[in-house]
């Protein structure tokens, strides 16, 4: 401490532990929140097309479209350890070939300080719903849930799935025209 | 005089330099638990690294630079003793050479 840079030095040194235990403070404070919420999802349109899947081997698969309505309120979910939460909607179902099938057809980012509160109409997917085989027509038990994961400041990243969730069948005729 | 010279021709005395670390870690803790406490109560954790800053700026500017109320105590060393002439001890030697 006997020169301006020691004690420049030992203050900056310091400043940086005192925010650093104000970190760990504020993501104690959020460590045991209930990060849960209801969303209620309903498809309008529900279709399956088979049709080649180039990105694979060429083979004709199953494509699944649907257009669907999104009610969620995810404002409670936002607290001082919340940046963004990042959502995503996933179809879940069976199929002779798998046990269990799990497709992201859909998400979005939520900032701090968007609209959490959302209510969307008629969503056309953001990524196509390919099954790897033919067994999405008449498939009569498809789950759409949404899940989020919630990017603190600091401690641990939440991976939580919204209560309230849609199924619905697949037709049993492949549809063949242009929408 | 530039700030340089300014900054190498004073210095804090001792006592000087316990009390700007003692008031530095205070200004920074009341700094950082205030900041805490309205970032919570605002939901706006940046808001408490703000306050923060600002405490650290402040206690920059109050316990960096030596200032006069650091350099009150100064160490009252004793005085030059007059050399003797023939003196063979290697003291006075050293010290010529090093001025």
């Amino acid at each position: 401490m006997h020169s301006a840079f020691t004690r420049s030095h030992a203050l900056a040194a310091y400043t940086v532990s005192v925010l650093a235990g104000l970190t760990f403070a504020c993501f104690v404070t959020t460590a045991f929140r209930d990060y849960t919420a209801d969303t209620t999802i309903n498809t309008v349109t529900v279709l399956v097309r088979n049709v080649p899947d180039y990105s694979a081997l060429r083979e004709k698969n199953d494509m699944g479209f649907m257009i669907f309505d999104l009610k969620a309120d995810l404002r409670p979910l936002f607290n001082w350890n919340v940046k963004q939460l990042f959502i995503y909607l996933t179809a879940e179902y069976e199929t002779p070939n798998n046990k269990l099938n799990q497709v992201v057809i859909w998400d979005k980012i939520i900032q701090r300080g968007e609209n959490a509160l959302l209510d969307h109409k008629n969503i056309r997917p953001k990524y196509y719903f390919w099954d790897d085989g033919n067994g999405l027509r008449g498939n009569k038990n498809v789950t759409l849930t949404l899940s989020w994961n919630v990017i603190p400041n600091a401690g641990h990243l939440p991976n939580v799935v919204s209560t309230g969730n849609h199924q619905f069948s697949f037709p049993d005729e492949y549809t063949t025209t242009k929408m | 005089m530039g700030l340089n010279d300014w900054f190498n021709t004073l210095h804090m005395d001792y006592d000087g330099q316990a009390r700007a670390e003692k008031l530095s870690r205070i200004i920074i803790l009341l700094f950082g638990f205030v900041g805490f406490i309205w970032g919570y109560i605002i939901q706006q954790f940046s808001e408490t690294v703000r306050i923060l800053g600002a405490g650290f700026i402040l206690a920059a500017i109050l316990t960096i630079p030596p200032w006069p109320i650091y350099r009150r105590k100064p160490l009252s060393w004793q005085k030059v003793r007059p050399q003797r002439s023939g003196d063979s001890d290697g003291e006075g030697k050293t010290k010529k050479k090093k001025q």
